[in-house]
This record gives structure tokens, sequence and C-alpha cells, in this order.
């Protein structure tokens, strides 16, 4: 389950693509943003309006695909590299894909990788038919890939073929000083490292003495992106360091609803 | 691992990390504060964090005078690099029928007779201060502008960064299992990292007092309730102090940061040391938060949690040397206030440990209240 996993299943994958007749005229997003966070940039990145307008800024992303041009604007811009474009007019077999690629080495034009599935698995051979890696794009460069438009519904990230990614370190010791980490309460990187070097090195610890985590996003946004930095600083797996206590409510909700609410029962963590 | 200290303080919350800033600051050496969680891993970082004088026996008011008074200056003298983020912004407690204005007044007067500046407010002064509070079924307040609230993992990081300063060493993620003693002494206790060799041991662990106690051979008339409490999303500051009502049972503050924290006593809650959340809580507090200020009706609530509240038979706080074995030393019992008066706690623990004379009337707190009958009864706590 997604929740569980960060892995959609093929019905939600099916329920935010857009429809065959859209995709046979050209290029448009497909946003899989699928938990309601207190994010918008997608939104505010699409000159076109083609996301429709947020009511409330944990509305989830909705494609108008008359409006949508695949432009590409949107992919850099989601934090959690949750869209993609797909061009099923780029020729008689192959569908371009465009994708956010975090990854260090970035692959040339040209180059022939491992297109992989949702969970990792390889898809197909894809080439490498365009990288784009712009300031505006602030380090969530874009890579075109060619597949058969059989695949199109499975491919969502890639592998250089036969060149290991590097060790996270490495990427991250290129983001500047006034990289944010939590954009509920404005705490750059060079903060968090601050504070891991000052011994706060698990995120209960992390969050109580600075507030990262605590705002409106509930770490939703932010934690992942400790848990790597920690990872780095102590040479320890993520899997191994502890994503800190989540606790109840799941969502955002008015003291006026809660208010209005009846039933009792126990719950979760400490 | 094998280590040695003159005194070990069991407890990384506020108690024990003031007690080790206290106990080097009047002369102690070689102190060691171990701790099993990370610092503030319990009641202290899970309170209100609020900071009141506005209370109804004398040594209440002289004891929490005496921290809030600490408080004021504690950035300086503990020389912290953060910021503690104490906020005087007041606190206002509600008086909704005759028996709480009569009290209400009593306690007043008490407190001006001890250098506590509190008043009693009519409705209309009180919207002065609070505009957004619903004064409809109220005869009026009690106020005093000098009460706050701390940021309790900086107040708690203050004290121990200045307890490392002076000497003072801390080992946390440290679990104590075991306490040794001979011929009526003390001498060590066992961690889940070794054996500490020690003469003196004092027990903070608080809501996990009787644990420790009980490890030592001691009967404690003590017993940890579960409190719950959440807190909203931050906004612009619109309300400045602490809301308290004994007979409406709410607290509710909005913090410097912007967050609302609200929490209330519920019924029939476990005292079986769980810290996990109650789901009938919430509603029950936002109904009243939201009857007694309508205003905050949309504001979105972001997390619940839980935390012990350690309590005595007369809701007061136990400062006591065992006399077997000699050597034992507990604070506990601080009900739903152990953080406002932990200044005192650690001046006290101090003074009773090495042997100096007294600041605050600290041996009117020994457990030997509870067989001779002079208990500390208050009057007005949540
Ligand atoms: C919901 C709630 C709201 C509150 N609001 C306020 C308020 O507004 N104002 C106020 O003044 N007070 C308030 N309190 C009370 C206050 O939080 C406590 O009285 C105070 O924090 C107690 O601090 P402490 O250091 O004595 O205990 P704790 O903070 O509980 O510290 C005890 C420590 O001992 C450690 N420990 C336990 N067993 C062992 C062991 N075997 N080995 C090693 N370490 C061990 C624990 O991990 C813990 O960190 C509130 C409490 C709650 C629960
Ligand atoms: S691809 Fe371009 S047009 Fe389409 S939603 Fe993204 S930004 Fe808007
Ligand atoms: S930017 Fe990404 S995560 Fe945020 S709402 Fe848009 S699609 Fe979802």
């Amino acid at each position: 389950m997604l929740i569980n996993t960060g892995i959609p299943t093929k019905e939600q994958v099916l329920s935010v693509f857009p429809p065959a007749e859209r995709l046979e005229k050209g290029p448009v997003a497909v946003i899989e943003c699928f938990q309601r966070i207190p994010c918008n940039p997608c939104q505010t990145a699409c000159r076109r309006g083609a996301i429709k307008p947020f009511e409330d800024i944990s509305d989830l992303p909705v494609i108008d695909g008359d409006k949508c041009n695949g432009c590409g604007l949107c992919v850099s811009m989601c934090p959690g590299l949750a869209i993609m474009v797909v061009d099923m007019s780029y020729s008689k077999d192959k569908a371009l894909v465009k994708l956010p690629y975090e990854f260090a080495p970035l692959p040339k034009e040209g180059d022939t990788v491992t297109a992989l599935d949702r969970e990792g698995k390889p898809v197909c051979d894809a080439e490498v038919i365009k990288v784009l890696n712009t300031a505006a794009m602030d380090k969530t460069p874009v890579v075109s890939l060619a597949v058969d438009k059989e695949f199109i519904y499975g491919v969502r990230h890639f592998g250089s073929a036969g060149v290991p990614p590097a060790p996270y370190n490495e990427v991250s010791s290129q983001p500047d000083d006034i990289s944010i980490i939590c954009r509920c309460n404005d705490i750059d990187i060079k903060q968090l490292h601050d504070l891991i070097a000052q011994g706060f090195t698990s995120i209960d610890e992390i969050k109580r003495i600075s507030r990262l985590g605590m705002g409106p996003c509930q770490g939703r946004n932010c934690v992942p992106l400790v848990l790597a930095e920690l990872s780095c600083a102590m040479g320890k797996n993520v899997s191994e360091i502890s994503p800190g206590t989540y606790r109840p409510v799941t969502r955002s909700v008015s003291l006026a609803a809660i208010a209005a609410y009846s039933e009792s029962k126990e719950t979760l963590n400490e | 691992m094998n280590k040695t200290a003159d005194i070990c303080v069991i407890g990384g919350g506020i108690s024990g990390v003031a007690i080790g800033y206290f106990l080097l600051k009047n002369g102690a050496k070689n102190v060691l504060l171990l701790e099993r969680g990370h610092l503030a891993y319990g009641a202290t970082g899970r309170c209100g964090a609020g900071i009141r004088q506005q209370w109804g026996t004398e040594l209440n008011c002289v004891i929490s005078k005496y921290s809030l008074d600490f408080f004021e200056t504690a950035q300086d003298e503990l020389q912290y690099n953060g910021d503690i983020e104490f906020h005087q912004t007041g606190y206002m407690l509600l008086i909704s029928n005759e028996r709480e204005l009569e009290q209400m007044k009593k306690n007043v007067a008490l407190q001006n007779s001890l250098g506590i500046d509190s008043q009693l407010l009519t409705c209309e002064d009180a919207r002065q201060i609070v505009p957004i509070l619903n004064t409809d079924n109220l005869l009026g307040t009690a106020f005093c502008q000098k009460d706050g609230h701390l940021n309790p993992f900086h107040m708690t990081q203050a004290f121990a960064d200045a307890f490392k300063r002076l000497g003072g060493e801390i080992m946390t993620y440290t679990d104590v299992t075991g306490i040794t003693a001979a011929n009526g002494r003390v001498t060590g206790i066992t961690t889940n990292k070794g054996f500490i060799a020690a003469e003196t041991v004092v027990n903070a662990a608080v809501g996990w007092a009787q644990e420790i106690a009980g490890i030592a051979g001691l009967d404690l008339p003590l017993f940890s309730e579960r409190h719950n409490i959440m807190v909203t999303e931050p906004v612009e500051p619109i309300l400045g102090p602490m809301i308290m009502s004994f007979s409406l049972n709410l607290y509710c503050q909005q913090t410097p940061h912007g967050s609302f924290l609200m929490g209330r006593t519920d019924d029939a809650q476990p005292r079986d040391l769980r810290m996990t959340s109650y789901s009938g809580f919430p509603e029950l507090i936002a109904q009243s938060v939201v009857n007694v200020m309508p205003a905050l009706k949309n504001l979105r609530v972001l997390r619940q949690w839980a935390g012990l509240y350690n309590v005595s038979p007369d809701n007061a706080a136990i400062y006591s040397a065992a006399s077997d074995p000699k050597g034992f030393y507990t604070a506990a019992g601080f009900s739903g206030h152990g953080f406002m008066t932990s200044p005192a706690t650690g001046q006290s623990m101090a003074e009773m440990i090495l042997g100096l004379p007294p600041t605050l009337p600290w041996q009117r707190m020994d457990v030997s209240r509870f067989d001779s009958g002079e208990l500390l009864l208050e009057p007005s706590v949540v």
C-alpha cells in the first residue's frame, strides 16, 4: 500500500493518467500526488493555468488536459518528484518520458539506460534524448527517455547501466547553505548541519530543539530530507535511523470540526 | 564500562538538569546525569510549559515566585547560546461561580502579601487584555502579568549546557536498572551501559519515580497519570496570557511561536505509565476552547500527545532524603507544575544533599508529612 511502501497501486497510477485520446495528442503532465500535504509549487509553477486552482493548500493537483502542453515547468518544481511528462506523439513506436532525476552522475544524451518501474524493477532499455539542468530547475534535472509506447504506464525512473549511483553524501554536499529543509519553519540546511554537529542526531531531538517537522506538514516534506542528512553525517543507512514519532491527527482539522465530533477510542504512538 | 561519580542524578527532564546545575553551582563535584532517552523525553518535553505564581498556598506561592525570579535572569545566568523564549504575557484565571470568586479573592490577597503582583479583573477589564474572551458566563478573572511561558526544550538545554560547562557529565540513552546498597548506604547504580559507583543518587525520574524508588527498596506515595494535550497551527499573535479555568477544566495558551497549546484533565486516565494519545480528548478540549474563545474555531489542530502527571496524595511535590538506604534522594510528585518550579527543585535538592541552610522551606515537603498529617493541600490546580 502507498502509505506503507511509497509505491502507488496500478489503479492509482491509472487514475491520474490522462485518457488515451489526450495522450495521443502530444505531451502532457502526469501528476502522481496522492497524499494531502500542504504543498503547491506545481500549481504556482504552471504558467498556463493547467493545474486547477487550489482552494486549500493541501488540495491534490488536478491537470486540465486541454490547457497543459507538457512544457515540463512543474516537473522540476515538485519537491516530491511526483510529476513526469509523457509524449506519445514523439515517434511512431516510441514515447518520450520526461523524468525528474536527482542522482549523480547525470546520464549523457545518447546513452542507453535501464528504465525502472515504481518499485525500482527494470522495465526495458531506454535511450536518453535530452538532459536539462538549468539554474531555474534548482538541482532537479529533467531527463527525457525514449521508450516503447507499451511501457509508458510502467516507466517512472532509470538506472545508468553499469554506473553505480554515487553515494548520497557526494550529492548532498552540493546544496548551498540556503537550501531550505523545513519549509514550515524556515530551517535551512546550514542550520540543520549545525544542529547535527551540536549532537542532535535523531529526528525526535532535532524536532524538539528546532521545531523542524512540527509545522503544518508534520514532517511529511522534511523528515525524509533530514533522514538523508543524518545518514551521511553518521555513516548509517537510512533504514537504521528512526523516523521519529508520528502523532495524531494525520491531517490538520479545525477546532470547530473536532468539537462537533463524538466518538472515543485509544490510539497510537507515545 | 565502569565509572565513578560523587553524585548520580537519574532523569534528564527539567528537574534532573536543574538539580545537576544547582548541585555544581553550590559546590558539588563529579556529578553525572543519566537519562534513558534523550533530554526532555518525559513530561518536560510534553508539558504546557506555563509559568505561574497564582497559587492558593503560601508554600506554592513562595516556590513559584523564587522560580519565576530565576527564569527572568536565567538566559544570562546560564549563559545560554539559544533563546529560552521566556515571554511574560500573564496568566488569566477564569472565575465562573461564587465559590471560585471567594477562592480567588483569598488567593490574590495571599499572593499580594507575598509580593506577587496579581489582581482581580472585571469581565470588561479582562476583555481589554483578551478581546477574544467570551465572558458571558464569567464573574470576572484573576490576572498576573508576570506569569508566562517558556520553551521547555530550550530551558532544559540551557540547564544542561550550563551543567556541562561547570564540569557535569550527561549520558543519554542510559537506562538505570538497579541501585546497589551496602550497610544501609547507596553504593552505586547499574545501567544498560554498566555499573556506576556513587554514594549519592538523586531520583529525578519523576513519572517513573516509584519504579526507581522501588528498585532502591522504597515505597513512595505517588502515582503517574496520563494527561493529554494538543497544539494548533501557528498564527499571528491574538492571545497574550494563558487562559486557565479550574471549573471549566481547561488551559489554553498561544505560544510565542504562534501555535495554541491546550489541555484538560480527563477522567479515568490510565495510571500504568502509558503515554499513548487518548482520542476522547480532542473533542472535549475543542468544545471548551471554542466555547471560551469562539474566534479560535477555525484554527487547525496539528498534533496531539500525552505525558505523565506524577501525583502525590496532597498534589504537592515531595523533596525527600531516604533514611534507608542513606544517600538516596527523591524529587517527585509535581502534578501539573513541575516545570515552572524546577529552579526551586534544583536549589532545594542541592541544599538538602550538600547540607546547606534552606533558602526555601523544603523541610516541609518531606515525605514524612503524609504520616504526620501536615499536608500541603493546594486548592488551585487543573
Ligand atoms: C500534558 C502536561 C502539561 C503540563 N503542563 C505544565 C505547565 O504548563 N507548567 C508546568 O510547570 N508543568 C506542567 N506539567 C508538569 C511538568 O511537565 C512536570 O511536572 C515536569 O516536566 C517534570 O519534570 P521532571 O524532570 O521532573 O520529569 P520528566 O520530564 O518526566 O523527566 C524524568 C526523566 O527521567 C527519565 N527516566 C525515567 N526512568 C529512567 C531510568 N530508569 N533511567 C534513566 N532515566 C529514566 C525519563 O526518560 C525522563 O526523561 C505538565 C505535564 C503534562 C503531562
Ligand atoms: S507541464 Fe507545463 S503546462 Fe503542463 S501542468 Fe506542468 S507546467 Fe503546466
Ligand atoms: S508540488 Fe508535487 S507534491 Fe506538491 S502538490 Fe504539486 S505534485 Fe503534489
